[in-house]
C-alpha cells in the first residue's frame, strides 16, 4: 500500500510550516525527509503520524483517505527522538504494551515480545527499567516496540541523532538491515544527508516548509535541482563559484582581472549568460603545474581526514573552494597550484532563480 | 584538620544541636509527659526523663476509661472526653482521607486539562484559583458555613471533608500543574500511536509518571486536613463528631486539666503524622522541586 500526500500544507496561526507538499511513497520502500532544522520533515511526519492534522491537503494509505483517522487506528508505529520509553515500566512491558493496548492475548503478546528481542539482542535486557539502558540499548528497545506490533509504516524521527558517532554508524546499518528483512515502508526524519544518503531508497530533500527535490540519492546528488539541494547533499558540500559565463560554447570563471577557460559549457546553444558554478570538492584537481583549462591558484590550509585530504585553495581577488585530493598528494601550504574541473561533473545554476541550468551526469 | 576548621564545626554542631533540641524539646516534653503518671505530671523538679513511666495514659485514650484525677490525690469525675478519643482519630481519619482522595481526583484531572488542552482561560485558572489563599481562613469560614446550612451539612463528616478540599485543591493543582509540565508529551503520544485512548494515555502513563508529585500532594493534602482547627471548630458541634484537633480541647473543660491524658493525645495525633513524612519525605522533596529544572 502506497502513501500519498495530497498538497499538504500545516500553519501555526501567521506562520506556514508546511506548503503545499505532494509526495508519494511507494510500498516497501525506505523514505527520507531530510532538510535543516525548521524546514517541516518533522511537522510532516507528525501529521503522517495523526499526530498533527494538515490546514489543507489529505493524506491516503492506498485509496483509503486517512486524514481524519486517530494516530491508534492508522497502524503505524513510530520511533520518537527521545525515544519515548515508559520510565515506570521494564523493557518487557514497554515493547508489550501496543499489544496489551489492542487486547492481544499475554501468551501471544509474550512470545512476539521475545521474538523481537531476539532479533534485536536485548533479550537479557528485558527486566531492566529504561533509566538502566545506555542509550543504543534505548534505541533498540524503542525499535522493538515499533516492530513487535508488525504495523504496515514505520516512523523514525531522528532516531539516531543522540547517539555518538560511532554508535550512529553502526546503528544506521542496522537500521538498514531491519529494513530490508522486514520490508516494511519507512519515513525516516533526519538532519544529516549522510543517513539520507546511505540509508534511503528515496529522499525528499526540504527548505522552508517546501519540497526541493525527491528523488533517489543518486538523483539528489548528481542532478540536484537547485542550490540548496546541491549545498545541503554531499560531504565535504559543493563549492559555489561566483563570477562564471557562458560564451561562445565555453565556460570561464573570473580570476580577478582577467577570465580563466575552465571547460567546454554544458549548456545548449551560443547563448551567453552568468552563472553560479557548482563543483563538488572531489571533481577539483589540484595540479603543481600548468594545464589546459585551469586557473591558477594558492593552497591556504590543509587537512587530513584519513584517507583524503581537503585542500582550501583561493585564486584571483577572494575566490575560494575546497579540494578533496588523496591523503598522499605532495601538497603544501602556500604552494601556488593549478586548479581544474572536471566538467562532466560541473554544475550550472542559475544566479537568481538557483535552479540548476544544466545538471552533471 | 586544622585548628580553625575544628573550631568552625565544633561551632557549627553546637549550633545545630541546640536548634534541633528547642525544636524538638516541646514534642519530647510532651512525650515524657504521656509516660509519667498523674502524681509526677506536675512534680518538681520537672524532669525530662520520667522517674517512673506508664502506660496508662495511652490505655486510658485508647480504652475510653474514665479518668479521675483530684488534687489533693483523691478522685474527681473528669469530662467524658477520654470515651470520645477513639471517635475523634476515626473522624480525623475519615475526614483527612476522604478530603485527599477527592482532591487528588479533581486536582490531577484539572491539572492535566490545563496542560495538555487548548481552551481559553487555561493559563490564568492556576493563578486564579490561588488567590483564595490570599484571604485569610477566619474571614471565609463564615460564607462557608452558610453554605454548609443551606446543603444540611453542618455537624457532618462531609462539611469537613468538602471544606478541606476547598483549601487543599488549588495548591494540590498547582503542584500537579508543574509537575505534568515536565512530562514529555512524547511518551503519551507514543500511547497514542500504539492504540490507547486519551483516558487510558492518562491512567497507564502519565499517572504512574506524575507519582512523586500525587504523593507530594497527597501529603500535604494530608497534613492541612488532619491540622485544621477552625473549619472542625465552627462546622461541628456535637462531641462524638470532632476531630482530633478539636476534642483534644476538652480536655482543658472541668476544674483540672489531665496533662498526661492531654500529652498522650498529642503525641497520638502527632504520630501518624509525622510517620508518614518520614516515610514519604523522599517524595515530598521530589514533588515541590518539580518544574525546577528541565527533564
Amino acid at each position: 500500500m502506497s502513501i500519498r500526500l495530497a498538497h499538504i500544507s500545516k500553519s501555526f496561526g501567521p506562520i506556514r510550516v508546511l506548503k503545499d507538499i505532494d509526495l508519494e511513497f511507494p510500498e516497501r520502500e525506505f523514505i527520507t525527509l531530510v532538510g535543516p532544522s525548521g524546514c517541516g520533515k518533522t511537522t510532516l511526519l507528525r501529521i503522517l503520524a495523526g499526530l498533527e492534522t494538515a490546514s489543507s491537503g489529505a493524506i491516503y494509505h492506498g485509496e483509503r483517505k486517512v486524514s481524519d483517522l486517530a494516530p491508534g487506528k492508522r497502524d503505524v508505529a513510530m520511533v520518537f527522538q527521545s525515544y519515548a520509553l515508559y520510565p515506570h515500566m521494564n523493557v518487557f512491558r514497554n515493547i508489550a504494551y501496543g499489544l496489551k493496548v489492542r487486547g492481544t492475548p499475554k501468551e501471544e503478546a509474550a512470545r512476539r515480545v521475545l521474538e523481537v528481542a531476539k532479533v534485536l539482542e536485548i533479550e537479557h535486557l528485558l527486566e531492566r527499567k529504561p533509566r538502566q539502558l545506555s542509550g543504543g540499548q534505548r534505541q533498540r528497545v524503542a525499535l522493538g516496540r515499533a516492530m513487535v506490533r508488525k504495523p504496515w509504516l514505520f516512523l523514525m524521527d531522528e532516531p539516531l541523532s543522540n547517539l555518538d558517532a560511532k554508535l550512529r554508524v553502526t546503528m544506521r546499518s542496522e537500521l538498514k538491515r531491519f529494513h530490508l528483512r522486514l520490508e516494511t515502508t519507512t519515513v525516516y526524519v533526519t538532519h544529516d544527508q549522510l543517513e539520507a544518503m546511505t540509508m534511503s531508497d528515496k529522499i525528499a530533500v526540504m527548505d522552508g516548509g517546501e519540497v526541493q527535490q525527491y528523488g533517489t540519492p543518486e538523483e539528489v546528488y548528481n542532478r540536484p535541482a537547485n542550490i540548496f539541494v546541491a549545498g545541503f547533499i554531499g560531504s565535504p558540500p559543493m563549492n559555489f563559484l561566483a563570477g562564471a559565463a557562458v560564451a561562445e560554447g565555453a565556460l570561464s570563471l573570473d580570476c580577478g582581472g582577467s577570465r580563466g577557460r575552465i571547460g567546454r559549457s554544458p549548456l545548449a546553444g551560443d547563448a551567453s549568460r552568468g552563472v553560479l558554478l557548482g563543483v563538488r570538492p572531489q571533481d577539483v584537481g589540484v595540479h603543481a603545474s600548468a594545464q589546459a583549462d585551469c586557473i591558477e591558484g594558492g593552497i591556504e590550509m590543509i587537512q587530513l581526514v584519513g584517507s583524503e585530504k581537503l585542500v582550501d585553495l583561493a585564486y584571483g581577488r577572494g575566490g575560494q573552494l575546497t579540494a578533496q585530493v588523496k591523503a598522499d598528494a605532495r601538497l603544501g601550504v602556500g604552494q601556488r597550484v593549478w586548479i581544474g574541473f572536471d566538467a562532466a561533473r560541473l554544475h550550472l545554476f542559475d544566479p537568481a532563480s538557483g535552479r540548476n541550468l544544466a545538471p552533471a551526469g | 584538620m586544622s585548628g580553625l576548621e575544628f573550631v568552625r564545626r565544633t561551632v557549627a554542631y553546637t549550633v545545630l544541636l541546640l536548634v534541633t533540641f528547642l525544636v524538638c524539646f516541646p514534642l519530647l516534653w510532651a512525650l515524657s509527659t504521656s509516660l509519667k503518671p498523674a502524681k509526677d505530671v506536675m512534680s518538681t523538679p520537672p524532669r525530662l526523663v520520667p522517674r517512673e513511666m506508664t502506660l496508662e495514659n495511652y490505655r486510658n485514650l485508647i480504652t475510653g476509661k474514665q479518668q479521675y484525677y483530684r488534687a489533693d490525690q483523691s478522685y474527681v469525675p473528669s469530662t467524658a472526653a477520654p470515651q470520645h478519643f477513639t471517635s475523634w482519630f476515626a473522624n480525623s481519619v475519615i475526614v483527612s482521607l476522604g478530603s485527599t482522595l477527592i482532591s487528588i481526583v479533581i486536582s490531577t484531572l484539572a491539572a492535566y486539562s490545563i496542560t495538555r488542552f487548548r481552551y481559553w482561560g487555561r493559563r490564568i485558572i492556576p493563578y486564579f484559583s490561588l488567590l483564595g489563599y490570599m484571604i485569610p481562613s477566619i474571614i471565609l469560614v463564615f460564607p462557608m458555613f452558610l453554605v454548609m446550612t443551606e446543603l444540611s451539612l453542618t455537624n457532618s463528616l462531609w462539611s469537613l471533608t468538602f471544606g478541606y478540599v476547598s483549601i487543599t485543591l488549588p495548591f494540590c493543582m498547582w503542584l500537579l500543574w508543574a509537575f505534568f509540565r515536565g512530562i514529555p508529551i512524547e511518551l503519551e503520544e507514543s500511547a497514542m500511536i500504539d492504540g490507547a485512548g486519551r483516558l487510558r494515555v492518562f491512567v497507564d502513563i502519565v499517572l504512574p509518571s506524575a507519582l512523586p508529585g500525587i504523593i507530594a500532594a497527597a501529603i500535604f493534602s494530608l497534613i492541612v486536613s488532619w491540622n485544621d482547627f477552625l473549619f472542625a471548630r465552627v462546622f461541628i458541634n456535637s462531641i462524638e463528631n470532632l476531630p482530633l484537633t478539636v476534642g483534644v480541647m476538652h480536655f482543658f473543660e472541668g476544674t483540672h486539666v489531665d496533662w498526661g491524658l492531654m500529652m498522650a493525645s498529642a503525641v497520638l495525633m502527632t504520630l501518624p503524622m509525622a510517620v508518614l513524612f518520614m516515610l514519604m519525605q523522599r517524595h515530598l522533596v521530589a514533588g515541590f522541586g518539580a518544574g525546577a529544572v528541565k527533564g
